[in-house]
């Protein structure tokens, strides 16, 4: 009788086991993981989230909503049933930042807040760690059972759902939302051609150049300029353009051996270089190709692979700043621990970067006397690229006036706490003083982050994160070939770029099954 | 097929044997369970999605292809470099890593060597760090710039010292070197082996007249044969699903120049980067056929140059 209840309770137990184990997760954070590496290119190290891309690679940038690196990203939590009366309303948060515990935490009061300031929705918080977010949502659409908000998320993120998000245009007329309370530019960036008004401005991310004003003053050298349009000023007196070519003069001399030679002597020993004088920090191979003018990788009739002239200038000129100038780390020096293992400038070892203004997340040991300056300009123009993350709403959501209303909430009563969680510098105008008022309280230095917000008006248009066919192999493709830049010596430029755009048009001719 | 007749007879027992046979069969049920849902049920349903066009990333409806996935393949200069990739490693790094674990063994096994022990512990060691914790290090040790290894070739005056994992050419010697890390497993199996073989062959062997090399390859290598074979057909497996070190050491980008795109890599690609699906499945599909082949081939070979104690072959 005893053996009977004995294998009884074992047969019990097993079951329990089995129906426990099918149960759907408590909605309890996830134990924290490694940082999230992103899908893109290259390097080992990963680099800290960025905006809304998780840096994986040496040269490609976080996104404008990464988390920080080391943080873990809750895994998804389980739906509550629907509230009685209440249509439920489900925002995905995973593309970008936001996966971060002190995030979800945060993003967590919002829902409540949200939920008990009215009767009619009830929000509810999916979190999917970086690093499986995109097969989730993917997953979720082709399955027919998709969420209805999704951010924070970047452009690239978001042109990896390429034409799924809803045009906001009908919801904004109808409801008479306010769009003057952001910078028309910000809200033009969401406007795109054929697909109409598919985001709204939240949190905006300008670059500028980072630099380091302890190694300007001791290569005895003045300051780059703070205002778009004025010229750089040498120490003899003489002006000159701020431009690429002046950059790279000024790389030059900041670029040290051991010696304490500089990269413009002929004694530089470019084996046992201490200090580099640029880099473009987490920038991907589109980033960098933007800063001297926007592109796109496709051609008008969106199908045929194109390379703005611009942008191979751009990697030539950071291919020579590698290889011939030694002004740039090249693939392996940027991962060695020495330089930051993928984020150079945070060694303290770069004087000069361009990057987002996302970058303050990553930049804590760089020491603290570091600044930003404005953009060079290329053939008499200036582009300062732009990341923006924000909300979007899925064409496939079935209530998509209920998304709209939690968007606008998201956007407004919602957007301080957020943006502060996310470090995002606010779309709204009215936020942004206050905003740059929180990161002085960070970095003492009294940083000129004016800087950023004049940067604005130079974006590049079209945004070089744009949509690609086939875009994460595309986009992939891309983080293959700046990587080889950064580790190949002797590529003849102009046959490895035509080969690339060969390679990139096999890639957008690719159909869904090959 | 006997075990489903076992089953079956379970039926035909007396009472005692039978509920013996279930007491059995409910504690394996877990994982007969588990095996059937995360195993067989998942590999069906990938062959079934390599005759569909299931793509994450663009919308479209739910077709049947037929072959087409397959037939893709011819034509994917990717994979076929992948493919080559693998096969250059494999060529490399098999006949490596079998012959050092079982040189290391013997040294271990020699009886003139002092403290035994401790050398165990040595070379066993690294086995127990953590896989991507020493992938981590060594990168950073065959770091062109700034390795510790290159660092000490240029103090002993190599002027041009290996690019390793920057190099196509050196790549390959690098990832071997990696590999040999954890080589530990390896040469513990093959201690075993060394220390299961009778006496008596050596005294036999040492009486007919045998040197060091002719009991080596006269009755060592035979007697080590069945251990060699374990050890070949792992490897063989582990070479083909070679997944873990590029996809840390290159972030997955396959640098330089594709020479890490191992094929493996470029199926985890596929399916996670890509979101192709159907495609992705059928690279898994030829992978595991490719695996199944050398691994039937080996087992074909093996009654030429396998020898077990007693076997009359």
């Amino acid at each position: 009788m005893s053996r009977r209840i004995v294998s009884v309770s074992i047969l019990v137990a097993a079951m329990l086991l089995i129906i426990a184990a099918c149960a759907p997760a408590a909605p309890a954070p996830a134990p924290t993981q490694a940082p999230a590496a992103q899908p893109t290119a290259a390097q080992p190290t990963t680099a800290p989230a960025e905006p809304t891309t998780a840096p994986a690679e040496a040269t490609t940038a976080p996104q404008a909503t990464t988390a920080p690196e080391a943080t873990v990203a809750p895994t998804a939590t389980a739906l509550p049933t629907a509230e009685a009366g209440r249509k439920q309303i489900r925002w995905f948060v995973g593309l970008g930042t936001g996966t971060d515990p002190a995030q979800v935490k945060v993003q967590e009061e919002i829902v409540k807040k949200f939920n008990e300031s009215q009767d009619k929705i009830q929000l509810v918080l999916e979190v999917v760690a970086y690093d499986a977010a995109r097969d989730a949502l993917a997953t979720q659409l082709a399955s027919g059972n998709p969420p209805d908000i999704v951010g924070p998320v970047g452009v690239s993120g978001a042109e990896a759902f390429h034409g799924q998000w809803l045009d906001l245009a009908p919801f904004i007329d109808k409801t008479n939302y306010d769009l003057t309370q952001f910078d028309k530019g910000a809200v033009d960036f969401y406007k795109v051609g054929g697909e109409g008004q598919i985001g709204l401005p939240f949190a905006i991310f300008p670059s500028a150049l980072f630099y380091q004003r302890d190694m300007f003053d001791e290569a005895d050298l003045n300051y780059p300029p703070h205002k778009y349009g004025e010229k750089y000023k040498w120490k003899d007196g003489t002006e000159e353009e701020w431009t690429f070519d002046t950059l790279n003069k000024l790389a030059e001399k900041l670029t040290v051996d051991k010696n304490n030679k500089d990269a413009s002597d002929s004694a530089f020993d470019t084996k046992n270089i201490v200090q580099y004088g640029y880099e473009p920090q987490y920038q991907d191979l589109r980033a960098v190709g933007s800063y001297m003018g926007a592109g796109t990788f496709v051609a008008p009739d969106g199908k045929t692979a194109q390379i703005p002239p611009q942008w191979a200038e751009a990697w030539k000129w950071v291919y020579d700043g590698v290889w011939k100038e030694h002004i740039i780390a090249n693939g392996p020096t940027r991962e060695s621990q020495e330089f930051g293992q993928g984020n150079p400038f945070n060694s303290g070892k770069v004087a000069t970067a361009l990057t987002h203004l996302w970058y303050t997340c990553c930049v804590t040991d760089a020491g603290g006397n570091w600044d930003v300056a404005v953009v060079p300009s290329h053939n008499g123009k200036t582009t300062a690229n732009f990341n923006a993350d924000t909300f979007r709403v899925l064409k496939a959501s079935k209530n998509p006036d209920e998304a709209f209303t939690v968007l606008t909430y998201l956007l407004g009563d919602g957007s301080l706490d957020l943006l502060k969680a996310y470090g995002g510098m606010p779309g709204r105008t009215a936020d942004q003083a206050a905003f740059f008022k929180s990161l002085d309280e960070t970095w003492k230095q009294k940083v000129d982050w004016q800087v950023f917000i004049d940067g604005i008006q130079y974006a590049d248009n079209p945004s070089f994160e744009g949509y690609m066919p086939n875009y994460n192999e595309s986009f992939d493709l891309a983080n293959v070939f700046l990587n080889k830049l950064y580790t190949t010596d002797g590529l003849d430029m102009d046959k490895e770029i035509a080969q690339f755009q060969k390679d990139l048009q096999a890639v957008f001719d690719k159909k869904a099954t090959p | 097929m006997s075990s489903f007749k076992e089953l079956f007879s379970i039926f035909h027992l007396k009472p005692n044997a039978r509920r013996e046979a279930l007491y059995g069969l409910a504690f394996i049920s877990l994982w007969l369970i588990g095996f059937l849902l995360f195993t067989l049920f998942p590999m069906i349903a990938t062959l079934v999605f390599t005759f569909t066009n299931i793509n994450l990333a663009q919308e479209q409806s739910l077709q049947f292809v037929g072959l087409q996935n397959y037939l893709a393949m011819f034509k994917d200069s990717q994979l076929h470099n992948a493919l080559g990739v693998t096969f250059k490693y494999a060529l490399i790094a098999l006949p490596i890593g079998l012959a050092l674990p079982l040189i290391v063994a013997l040294l271990l096994n020699n009886k003139y060597l002092r403290a035994k022990g401790f050398f165990r512990i040595m070379f066993y060691l690294p086995f127990v760090i953590p896989f991507v914790a020493g992938i981590f290090a060594w990168g950073g040790l065959l770091n062109p710039e700034q390795g510790w290894i290159n660092q000490g070739l240029e103090a002993l005056g190599v002027q041009n010292p290996p690019g390793w994992l920057n190099d196509p050419t050196w790549v390959y010697p690098g990832l071997v070197i990696l590999g040999l890390w954890g080589i530990g497993s390896a040469v513990i199996i093959n201690l075993a082996g060394l220390q299961g073989i009778p006496t008596e062959l050596y005294d036999a062997a040492k009486v007919d007249g045998a040197g060091w090399w002719a009991t080596l390859w006269n009755v060592t290598l035979p007697m080590m044969s069945p251990v060699l074979f374990y050890a070949l057909v792992l490897g063989v497996v582990g070479v083909f699903q070679y997944f873990l070190v590029p996809l840390v050491i290159t972030d997955g980008t396959g640098r330089p120049g594709g020479a890490t795109m191992f094929f493996n890599l470029y199926l985890y690609k596929t399916f996670f980067t890509f979101q192709n699906m159907s495609y992705g499945a059928a690279q898994a599909w030829v992978l595991f056929l490719l695996i199944l082949a050398l691994t039937v081939f080996l087992f074909w070979s093996s009654k030429y140059w396998v020898h077990y104690a007693g076997d009359t072959r």
